[in-house]
């Protein structure tokens, strides 16, 4: 059992989180170790759908060994707070895959932090993260990718989008990049907004109500988290769950 | 002009141009054809002294100064201009400003007094005139967002105003449709056709060939020149295929 | 036979070069007053008797100093700094022969060579024996602890501009001080806007009326020569209702092996319609190529753009120092006020800079765009640190957010840290990053131009730098790109 303080604000980690829920169920768990053998595919996928009074904190730390790969999809929506942090170290030639999502609603803190850290040449990464809140909730992604001194050509992207539907939530980022090598590529996207009203007003007008426009705009706006999920049946598993806790927010 | 002789180098330990001799007097035209991965590009770029394409023997001169001991700066300010089979993107510097930098380095490294901003822009303007070229263009930043073909007539807008003494032409026609072909064609012999100075295209197909008329024509296969001719063998080339000839 | 075909590596002539480079590094022979040594509320009296300063000065000032004594430095930053002894430094430095106020002709000569020496106009004459068509720039130069002249001040007075020493400024206009100073950057914000709030010696004052348009860029001129001396200055430009200026800062120092601090205030405040232009050029000395010595420099620089429609807009070309600390930020408080933060930073060697900005969008329909161009070389780290907070009720709020950062070698470290926290759903936020290096294409296609090495480098790095660069006006534009070469110098061999 962990006997590490309860984390503070101080912590950057932290600093977005509900460290009054995290409080009830401190300590936590420890982290769970995910070792991929060279070559090896790894895939996960954690939707996190606790009731809402409970708190959930989950830590996952991934070893991608060489040129393997590893890919990990979250729905992130339960709970009063859900965290759920993946730590990643990436052999050289080995691909770190995330798609999340977090919808939330009345006074939920959710967030997804992620530290990827490129220990060696020729690895890369690609993360995207698609929030939508609703409510009082609060929704985040920390996300930091580290570059070492020599992990050349390291290609890293974080594409990271989030969607408030009342003026009461809150929509938090920080795509962070540490580079230590000159020849890599790492680029980050954030963009927050709210539904293209010309596009509603498009559906609109081909017959649509608003809330199920509403609700379709933010079908298309999650899926680019799910699609890469190769199982048939495990995507529309996911996809089935995402739109029910959307159709919540709505 | 330049002379090449049993020049031979390595590109990542595989030898590509293998014992490669050519000279080229002033006032003379002179094509180079030939398959894919015969050397042709590698040829421009060694003597462009591109980095990573290392001599391993024979010389190269121009004007009888040793070429390869000449950075690449160097060789441009003794006249040597190499036209990029893929000219190269530098966001933020607009084309003016890169060129009148280039021109008044090569300039001051001959000793010649660099040229002040408005003779410049009259220059420039002239030789985008020739090439068709709007002023506009010069002003956005190098090749940024231009088109294959825009990349190709800058390259002669580019050549026009540094005025070399050889021009090396890596593809230049490529991309070019058959309008901007004529105006590159006559840019070409403008600026170039003239008995101080000297021309090495390097080209897959002869269709440049028929507005720039070469005095003469190599084919290289397998890093050699394997046949020396007139016009005349651009023609046949364009016939029998490279397979042929090469041999 | 290899081909020469880059001149080759040239890290012996790099060192030599990174030292002549800093052409701004000698130091002057200027008889000087200091105060004692080292920091107690002693000092603290001692420089506000020094300026004849009110007693609600020194009172403001005593408050300060005690919560100081509370707090910690902070250590948030990406940023390696070595234990800093407050107590062994002198905190008030200024020529002994002091000029009377106004009158150029008493300023020690020594000193005016010294400006002189730095191309800095001092000298009315000069400048307006200057190029015909120049424009006029009054300037405020800040020596050491002490300001030491500042030009044009009657053809700004008819303006109805007020352009002071900010001693000075406390002492003839006391109410428009106090209304404002501390206002915008709090007493106890942060360690080192606290510190200052003690023991700031100097700075500058600007008063723009409702209405008025400056007629002249002003500009100030710091100067750090003392050895062993801190410069706390302290700068406040109010824009009333209507107004207009742009204002520059410059700063240099002499080569000295120590560190020496710097801990700068800057405060602005917009009033509706109003425009600030600041624009830094910050080459203080950044140390040698080993990273002895060079300037520590903590900045606290906050605009508060209070009045609709106001405006202010930050450039910044940062390329000295040994330490970067500094966040120039916006709190948008007026309905459609405007914030904007063009920076270029640069660090070579062992230099270390984390900064960025903070956008804090309280007016509906604020709008804020963010462009940081970091580049780094040597040893060196390049941290963009950034803010863009959206209050629950800043309807319509824009913001664009573009950081790219540039690699010279596989020494040196590029950081990007932006923080992005929305609370109300019509906000618009966009925020992209990118890295990159300098392609052997385009070195070799820059050099095949005829460029050498060197030009290239500074050709390719003016280009990424350009969207900063041109928001500078001409004349310090033209200093800033010939700065950006300098710095870099033997960075690429």
């Amino acid at each position: 059992m962990s006997a590490l303080p309860l984390p503070t604000r101080r912590d950057e980690s932290w600093r977005y989180g509900d460290l009054d829920a995290l409080a009830r169920v401190w300590p936590v768990d420890a982290a769970e170790r995910i070792v991929v053998s060279a070559g090896e595919t790894f895939s996960r996928i954690i939707v996190q759908d606790a009731a809402s009074s409970e708190v959930a904190i989950r830590h996952i730390e991934i070893t991608i060994g060489r040129d393997a790969t590893a890919i990990v999809h979250i729905l992130n929506t339960g709970g009063d707070y859900g965290r759920i942090a993946v730590d990643v170290t990436l052999e050289e030639g080995a691909h770190f895959e995330l798609g999340g999502a977090i919808l939330g609603s009345g006074t939920q803190t959710l967030e997804i932090v992620t530290t990827v850290n490129h220990a060696h040449p020729n690895a890369t990464s690609n993360q995207i993260v698609r929030s939508v809140l609703a409510g009082r909730a609060t929704g985040s992604y920390l996300g930091k990718v580290m570059v070492a001194r020599d992990a050349q050509k390291t290609d890293a992207g974080q594409s990271v989008k989030a969607m408030l539907l009342d003026r009461t939530a809150t929509a938090n980022a920080k795509p962070e990049l540490e580079i230590y090598a000159d020849d890599v590529k790492c680029a980050h996207g954030a963009t927050v907004g709210e539904l293209d009203k010309q596009a509603l007003f498009y559906l609109a007008s081909r017959g649509l109500p608003p809330p199920q426009a509403k609700a379709l705009m933010l079908q298309a706006f999650i899926a680019g988290a799910f699609a890469k999920i190769a199982d048939d049946a495990e995507r529309e598993r996911v996809e089935t769950a995402a739109i029910a806790a959307l159709e919540k927010l709505l | 002009m330049l002379k090449i002789d049993n020049l031979t180098n390595e590109i990542d330990g595989k030898a590509i141009l293998k014992g490669l001799s050519l000279s080229i007097n002033a006032g003379e035209i002179h094509a180079i054809m030939g398959p894919n991965g015969a050397g042709k590009s590698t040829l421009a770029y060694t003597l462009g002294g591109r980095p990573g394409y290392d001599v391993t023997g024979g010389t190269a001169e121009m004007d009888g100064a040793n070429l390869l001991e000449m950075a690449p700066h160097e060789r441009a300010a003794a006249g040597l201009f190499l036209g990029f089979q893929y000219p190269v993107e530098i966001p933020g510097v607009s084309n003016l400003q890169f060129l009148r930098e280039s021109l008044n380095s090569q300039r001051r490294a001959r000793a010649e007094a660099p040229l002040s901003g408005g003779e410049f822009i009259k220059l420039a303007k002239e030789k985008a005139a020739l090439l068709g070229m709007d002023m506009e263009m010069l002003k956005r930043p190098v090749n940024v967002g231009f088109s294959g073909g825009e990349k190709k007539r800058a390259e002669m807008v580019q050549m026009g105003i540094l005025d070399p003494k050889l021009a090396i032409l890596d593809e230049t026609d490529s991309g070019l449709d058959i309008d901007a072909l004529k105006i590159v064609g006559a840019g070409i012999n403008t600026i170039m056709r003239k008995p101080d100075r000297a021309v090495l295209l390097i080209t897959h197909y002869q269709r440049l060939l028929d507005y720039v008329k070469p005095d003469f024509v190599h084919v290289l296969a397998d890093g050699r020149i394997t046949r020396t001719g007139g016009a005349e063998l651009a023609l046949e080339l364009e016939r029998e295929g490279y397979r042929e000839l090469a041999a | 036979m290899a081909s020469k075909n880059l001149e080759a590596p040239r890290n012996a002539d790099a060192h030599a070069a990174v030292n002549k480079t800093y052409e701004w590094g000698f130091s002057s022979d200027i008889e000087q007053d200091f105060a004692p040594k080292g920091l107690t509320e002693d000092t603290v009296r001692f420089i506000s008797a020094k300026k004849n300063e009110p007693e609600w000065m020194l009172a403001w000032r005593l408050k300060a100093y005690r919560h100081w004594l509370t707090m910690e430095m902070p250590d948030w930053a990406k940023l390696n700094v070595e234990p800093i002894d407050y107590q062994d430094a002198y905190y008030y430095a200024e020529p002994k022969a002091k000029p009377k106020l106004g009158s150029l002709d008493e300023v020690d000569p020594e000193i005016l060579r010294v400006y002189e020496k730095l191309g800095i106009p001092i000298e009315e004459q000069k400048v307006l024996a200057g190029v015909e068509g120049a424009r006029k720039i009054a300037v405020d130069a800040v020596f050491d602890s002490v300001s030491v002249a500042t030009t044009f001040r009657k053809e700004l007075e008819e303006a109805g501009v007020i352009f002071r020493s900010i001693s000075e400024a406390v002492r003839e206009f006391p109410e428009l001080v106090k209304k404002w100073l501390g206002k915008i950057v709090p007493m106890h914000d942060n360690f080192f806007a606290t510190l200052n709030c003690a023991v700031f010696s100097d700075g500058t004052f600007v008063y723009i009326p409702e209405g008025v348009r400056c007629p002249m860029e002003l500009s100030t001129y710091f100067r750090i020569n003392a050895e062993n001396t801190g410069q706390f200055e302290r700068t406040l430009i109010i824009a009333e209702k209507g107004s207009y200026v742009s204002y520059l800062e410059g700063c240099t120092a002499p080569m000295r092996d120590e560190n020496q601090l710097h801990a700068a205030v800057v405060e602005l405040v917009a009033l509706d319609d109003a425009e600030i232009k600041y624009s830094t050029v910050q080459n203080w000395y950044p140390g040698d190529e080993n990273g002895k010595g060079g300037i520590y420099n903590f900045v606290t620089k906050r605009a508060l753009c209070q009045g609709r429609n106001s405006k202010v807009s930050w450039t910044q070309v940062e390329t000295g120092s040994a330490i970067t600390w500094k966040y120039p930020s916006c709190v948008l408080a007026g309905e459609n006020s405007i914030g904007e933060f063009y920076s270029v930073a640069v660090t070579n060697n062992h230099q270390q800079a984390d900064t960025g900005t903070k956008m804090i969008h309280l007016g509906k329909g604020s709008r804020s765009t963010i462009v940081s161009k970091g580049i780094s070389a040597g040893v060196s780290n390049n941290t963009y640190r950034g803010l863009v907070r959206v209050g629950a009720t800043a309807e319509n709020v824009r913001n664009f957010t573009q950081c790219d950062s540039l690699l010279l070698g596989d020494k040196c470290g590029a950081h990007t840290v932006p923080y992005i926290e929305v609370k109300n759903p019509s906000a618009q936020i966009e925020h992209e990053a990118t890295t990159s290096k300098i392609s052997d294409d385009q070195m070799f296609y820059a050099m095949q131009r005829g460029l050498d090495q060197e030009a290239a480098v500074s050709l390719i790095v003016n280009g990424f730098a350009k969207e900063v660069l041109q928001q500078l006006p001409m004349e310090f534009a033209v200093e800033a790109q010939k700065l950006l070469g300098i710095s870099l110098e033997g960075s690429v061999g």
